[in-house]
């Protein structure tokens, strides 16, 4: 089996790694770059605590093979803080106690993110619906999506009631 | 108050919501050994030979173990267990061998090289099936195990505990009752589900010294079973748990911590680390155990419930090192939060040739509540009363007794029913969304008191800087229910210093002071007491020290704003800074030293019952009591039932964090929904059919109802600030709530869960051919 | 995961003679949200992974008037959003978005969803009623596969080695179409059974998942229907023209239940004239 060499752009930074096809995108984060925030809740794509954007879309990590993000944007949780300012996602999170283990929160947040990148002020029905591919054991989601809530409300003040 | 009682930000949420927290798979050290296990294919089955010799010829395999390296047998209340199994394996999935290599792909191969020879035995797949006469015994040796004194298990059979309650006298009672009916009941396995899988490293150094780092609920009882079970003495091991991705009872004691321990003891210095994947979290970390459950009810013409009879059989697994005191506690709970002058119960604890019995939120709560809130609406009908007439009548008020003869003082149960009754809008008729639609609402109750020892201790301390802040040392686990924060709160409120001037550390057996476990709900009261004291014991050095300062008699000073304030003279006052190493005189010289405030608590008077009767005055610390309400909708073609709104209340003393509390009960309400709808560990002969989220579904976010949640504040007099636990008993009446609420739309009433729509479906196609 | 070699062939030339040259070693990998689950469990254990993505004429999507044409790597959510699957074929879109989750749907494909054979797969049933068309390229050229000929059993279908679906062609077809997926829980789940039914012009079209070895349309039925003929009748030769089996999400009996109540809850909604779910 041939180390392959894989260039793409990671949280905004150029990238160019080797390393064996055979591990998925979700391991190359934690072991190789210490980008620990997504987690294996399952490894089978069912739990969507693995969640990262890749080119723009939420996918899981656990089932994107390495070579496959040759080319590629990815971002991940690590990416939306710049270490010192909070995404208003994340601040919403806190603000609403929408977390309580912290395990399915990045990716959650991932999730809400692209959710939000594509559509900037969705309803609540929506926002119910956008993250049913993440579970939550802890919070039985009302304060998870009520933090969506507020963000997609101040997107709405920003656009003129958009 | 200026902090207990506020919705205080979690002070862990940054470091949660950047990713930024390291858990313990997150953790990576350097020249780490990956763990993979061998586990038997046989529910039951002898070990003939295991042969390790192909795997250990793998390259970068560095040791493969057995059982037979560690043969003590451990565990919390009884010790049948052990980690690796000896001798034989008692369930499906049990570990049997394990491999240290360099990754954990050449771990997992050389687990399929390593041989292990077996003769299959007969098993026992059904509790009621393995307390007969001739069933196979799963411990033939019960009669050795050494079993803390307040558990009865009966040797030469599977019953490895059976509790006994005997108030008053059902014979009597049934006489003199108009009616006597008796349904039964059947609560199938679950799994907690926490989305962090349990996972564990260890490291031995050159001295002798372990260090073992776990995602764990309780790492002195991690430290302890150790302890023990390898005869390190506790000086020597250190348990630190950084970070728990959730618990909900699976992280309490000890799981696949045993197993890595002898790997790290033989891999000259490097660490150990093993992950449980899913599917090893639905079959080897604990589940929560299946109950049969049989309720004999005697009641009068005017409502009055004059006797009751139990026979619970719970379906222990393989080991009950935990599960006999799930049925302990189940047992003595089994009245319900009803004051019933006869009760009669007998809980079994049996073993079986199936996964792990263990602490699962509720410890029994939830699995009895099933029965006794169904089985009262049941009642009610027969009688001719609705059912919360039959639980105004019955339920616990404050001077009542309950089911062990304990007077009960404090008690909010009335007004908490009275709340989610409002919530719901009970009395009113709502109409379905569609034709093929039938909407109905109903009510259930619940109560529950942390199921411990007597004298689980909790202990605290605060150092006091001097700038002014201070750390606060407690072993109290976060595990997501938000202690940090609360007892960061209870803290703050005590020194009168802003919660972001402390800062918590736990979870390490070293540096935090004993915390016998974060379980049973127990923490906010009993953790929170402990820093309450330790509190209370810095703020009276300050007040010694700050006498002798101000020249201020310390019965007239107080705590404000970081400065202790004379009352009587606003503007004689010194900051805490000032007085944190002890106090400096004019001449240089010092008195006292640092501050370190020190809490130690154990619940008063918590004495045992009487071991025949299980009758006794103060058994428990606290009882929670509550009530929901549900209302939702059934698809009368396909059986689907759609949740509309679940309100929730409880009474919880005193509301430390509401909005944090909001989220607990939230989240309860969700997992008590996932237990009523979806979740079941199908078990076929001893084999898990769905150990996956493709076929044992959770809630999502979409199958999320309305939910309101509401508080009443009786306060428990020993608990910090008057407040009690809640995080159990906020999912107890939640699945009855919905099994009442179908029986209200379609009129059938489901005895076991989940209530899938194909049940649901057959239950009605059944009453119509009846029809 | 075992070792592999990992191929991104820029052809689907190349990608067939890596298919040939492995034989039953390879794998085509497309979405992987099928494919990398199989070999995490060890159920698939590739030499080779070939991976379709960076071949650009597998992206597209082509419509005119006779047909919409939908290529290989196209995901599920980009099929559920595509204005005119929405228009002509919104019971397909429906399909397309009840797979997975949102970010399986980000990756997994129609094309992969439908190779994978398996008899729930839920884009199946809307695409056997449209008479779907697959456009298959292999060692011996180009062919056209008729859905109806593509599933052959269980995670089987009638591709030779070496061949690789380019697309499929779903033929514009005006009518009223519904597709209905019942499952156990809202989100992201299997389907117990599912269904599409199409009125469309030239008649009727009846199509179930999750109740035969692969997904089957229903002649008998769709005939009657065509005819007229009572509910009753309808309903009883829908029942007799499937074979579910009893597993773990559901019993056989259940399923037979639901196709009736699936069926003339369609029924229904197609008599009020709606397309939806």
């Amino acid at each position: 089996m041939s180390k392959l060499t894989v260039r793409f752009i990671l949280n905004g930074e150029e990238i160019e790694h080797e390393t064996l096809p055979n591990r998925t995108l979700l391991k190359m984060l934690r072991e190789d770059f210490d980008m620990t925030g997504a987690k294996e809740g399952c490894g089978a794509g069912e739990c969507g605590a693995c969640t990262v954007i890749m080119n723009g879309h939420a996918v899981n990590a656990c089932l994107v093979l390495a070579p496959e993000v040759e080319g590629s944007i990815i971002e991940t949780i690590e990416g939306l803080s710049d270490g010192t300012h909070l995404d208003p996602l994340q601040q919403a999170f806190i603000d609403n106690a929408a977390l309580q283990c912290g395990y399915c929160t990045p990716g959650m947040i991932m999730t809400a993110k692209a959710l939000l990148d594509e559509n900037p002020t969705p309803t609540y029905e929506e926002i119910k619906e956008g993250i049913s591919g993440n579970l939550c054991r802890c919070t039985g989601y009302k304060k998870i999506v009520q933090a969506i809530q507020s963000v997609a409300d101040q997107n709405r003040i920003g656009h003129g009631n958009g | 108050m200026k902090f207990v009682g506020k919705s205080i930000k979690r002070v862990d949420g940054v470091k949660k919501v950047t990713g930024s927290l390291k858990y313990v798979d997150d953790m990576k050290m350097p020249r780490m050994l990956y763990v993979a296990v061998k586990r038997s294919p046989h529910p039951h089955a002898k070990i003939l030979s295991i042969d390790p010799s192909e795997a250990l010829r793998l390259r970068g395999v560095k040791d493969v173990i057995t059982g037979e390296f560690y043969t003590k047998r451990g565990g919390l209340y009884l010790e049948d267990k052990n980690f690796l199994a000896v001798g034989k394996a008692r369930y499906r999935g049990e570990a049997v061998a394990a491999v240290a290599a360099e990754s954990e792909d050449i771990a997992r191969a050389a687990v399929e090289l390593i041989k292990v020879e077996y003769e299959v035995l007969p098993a026992v797949t059904n509790a009621v099936e393995a307390m007969a006469p001739n069933a196979p015994l799963v411990h033939p040796d019960l009669g050795d195990y050494k079993v803390a004194p307040v558990f009865f298990p009966e040797p030469g059979t599977n019953i490895s505990n059976h509790y006994k309650l005997r108030k008053g006298d059902v014979d009597k009672g049934f006489a003199e009752s108009d009616f006597v009916f008796e349904n039964k009941f059947y609560v199938p396995h679950v799994q907690h589900v926490p989305i962090e899988t349990h996972t564990a490293i260890a490291q031995m150094d050159a001295d002798g010294y372990l260090t073992v780092w776990a995602s764990c609920q309780s790492p002195y009882a991690v430290r302890q079973a150790l302890s023990a079970a390898f005869d390190i003495p506790l000086n020597k091991l250190r348990v630190i748990s950084p970070a728990v991705g959730g618990g909900f009872g699976s992280k309490a004691g000890t799981t696949l911590e045993g197993i890595i321990i002898p790997l790290a003891m033989r891999s000259n210095g490097r660490p150990v680390k093993l992950t449980y994947t899913r599917e090893d979290e639905f079959e080897n970390a604990y589940v929560r155990q299946g109950l049969h459950a049989t309720i004999k009810t005697g009641v009068r013409k005017d409502g009055k419930i004059v006797a009751v009879q139990n026979e619970f059989i719970w379906d222990g697994g393989a080991y009950t090192e935990y599960g006999v005191n799930i049925v302990k506690a189940a047992g003595y709970a089994s009245a319900g939060p009803y004051d019933i002058d006869n009760v009669h119960t007998d809980s079994y604890c049996v073993y079986t040739n199936h996964p792990v019995g263990g602490p699962y939120r509720g410890f029994g709560m939830s699995e009895i509540h099933f029965g006794i809130e169904q089985n009262l609406d049941i009642v009610a009908e027969e009688i001719g009363i609705s059912p919360v007439e039959i639980r105004r009548i019955n339920g616990l008020k404050p001077g009542g007794r309950t089911g062990t003869g304990e007077v009960v003082e404090v008690c909010g149960l009335m007004e908490c029913l009275d709340n989610v009754i409002r919530d719901i809008e009970l009395d009113k008729e709502e109409p379905a969304s569609g034709p093929n639609k039938r909407r109905g609402k109903a009510i259930a109750c619940g109560w529950k008191a942390p199921s411990m020892p007597n004298n689980a201790a909790s202990s605290a301390v605060i150092k006091l800087n001097e700038d002014g802040t201070a750390h606060l040392l407690v072993s109290a686990q976060d595990i997501g229910q938000g202690s940090d924060t609360v007892m960061t709160q209870i803290a703050a409120e005590v020194l009168s210093i802003s919660p972001e001037k402390i800062t918590v550390r736990t979870g390490d057996t070293d540096h935090t002071p004993y915390e016998w476990q974060t379980v049973a709900s127990r923490i906010t009261y009993s953790a929170g007491r402990a820093v309450y004291e330790a509190a209370q014991d810095a703020k009276a050095q300050l007040f010694e020290l700050a006498q002798i300062k101000l020249g201020v008699y310390k019965r007239d000073l107080e705590m404000r704003d970081g400065f202790i304030v004379s009352q009587i003279y606003p503007d004689r006052k010194v900051a805490i800074s000032e007085l944190a190493l002890g106090l400096t005189f004019e001449d240089g010289s010092g008195v006292h030293g640092p501050i370190i405030g020190r809490g130690s608590f154990i619940p008063p008077n918590i004495r045992n019952a009487d071991k025949k009767t299980g009758l006794g005055e103060h058994p428990v610390a606290f009882w929670t009591y509550g009530a929901q309400g549900v209302d939702l909708e059934v698809d009368v073609e396909t059986g689907h039932i759609k949740v509309l709104k679940v309100a929730s209340c409880f009474d919880v003393g005193q509301v430390v964090n509401p909005q944090m509390l909001e989220g607990q009960l939230e989240g309860a309400i969700l997992q008590g929904m996932g237990t009523a709808l979806f979740e079941e560990l199908m078990l076929k002969d001893g084999k898990i059919l769905n150990k996956s989220f493709v076929d044992y579904k959770i809630p999502t976010s979409d199958d999320m109802p309305e939910l309101v949640v509401s508080f009443v504040e009786n306060p428990e007099e020993s608990g910090p600030y008057g407040a009690r636990g809640v995080a159990e008993p906020a999912m107890v009446p939640t699945a009855p709530a919905i099994a009442n609420a179908v029986y209200k739309a379609v009129g059938i009433r489901l005895s076991t869960m989940p209530l899938t729509p194909e049940k649901v479906l057959a239950a009605m196609k059944e009453k119509a051919q009846m029809k | 995961m075992r070792p592999f070699e990992y191929f991104r062939p820029s052809s689907l030339k190349e990608a067939s003679e890596l298919l040939v040259r492995y034989g039953d070693g390879a794998h085509l990998l497309n979405g992987g949200t099928d494919l990398i689950v199989r070999m995490r469990e060890g159920l698939t254990l590739p030499e080779a992974v070939i991976d379709l993505k960076g071949i650009e004429q597998l992206s597209r999507i082509r419509e005119d008037e006779a047909s919409v044409y939908i290529g290989a790597t196209v995901n599920l959510n980009q099929v559920g959003r595509l204005e005119t699957i929405g228009k002509s074929f919104p019971y397909l879109a429906e399909a397309a978005l009840s797979v997975g989750s949102k970010q399986v749907r980000n990756r997994a494909t129609c094309i992969g969803n439908l190779c994978n054979a398996s008899p729930l797969a839920d884009t199946a049933t809307p695409l056997m009623a449209l008479n779907a068309v697959f456009e298959v390229f292999g060692p011996e050229g180009e062919r056209e596969i008729p859905i109806q000929e593509f599933f052959v059993f269980v995670r089987k279908t009638s591709l030779k080695p070496g061949e690789i679906v380019k697309g499929v062609r779903v033929p514009r077809t005006a009518g009223h179409g519904v597709f209905t997926k019942l499952a156990r829980r809202k989100e992201v789940d299997l389907s117990m059974v599912c269904m599409t039914l199409l009125k469309a012009e030239d008649g009727w079209r009846l199509s179930f998942g999750a109740v035969a070895p692969t997904p089957v349309r229903l002649p008998k039925t769709e005939a009657l229907l065509n005819q007229g003929a009572a509910l009753e009748a309808v309903l009883s030769s829908a029942v007799s023209e499937v074979k579910p089996i009893d597993d773990v999400r559901a019993s056989a009996e259940y399923r037979l239940d639901m196709v009736k109540v699936m069926l003339s809850r369609g029924l229904e909604q197609i008599e009020k004239g709606g397309a939806v779910s």
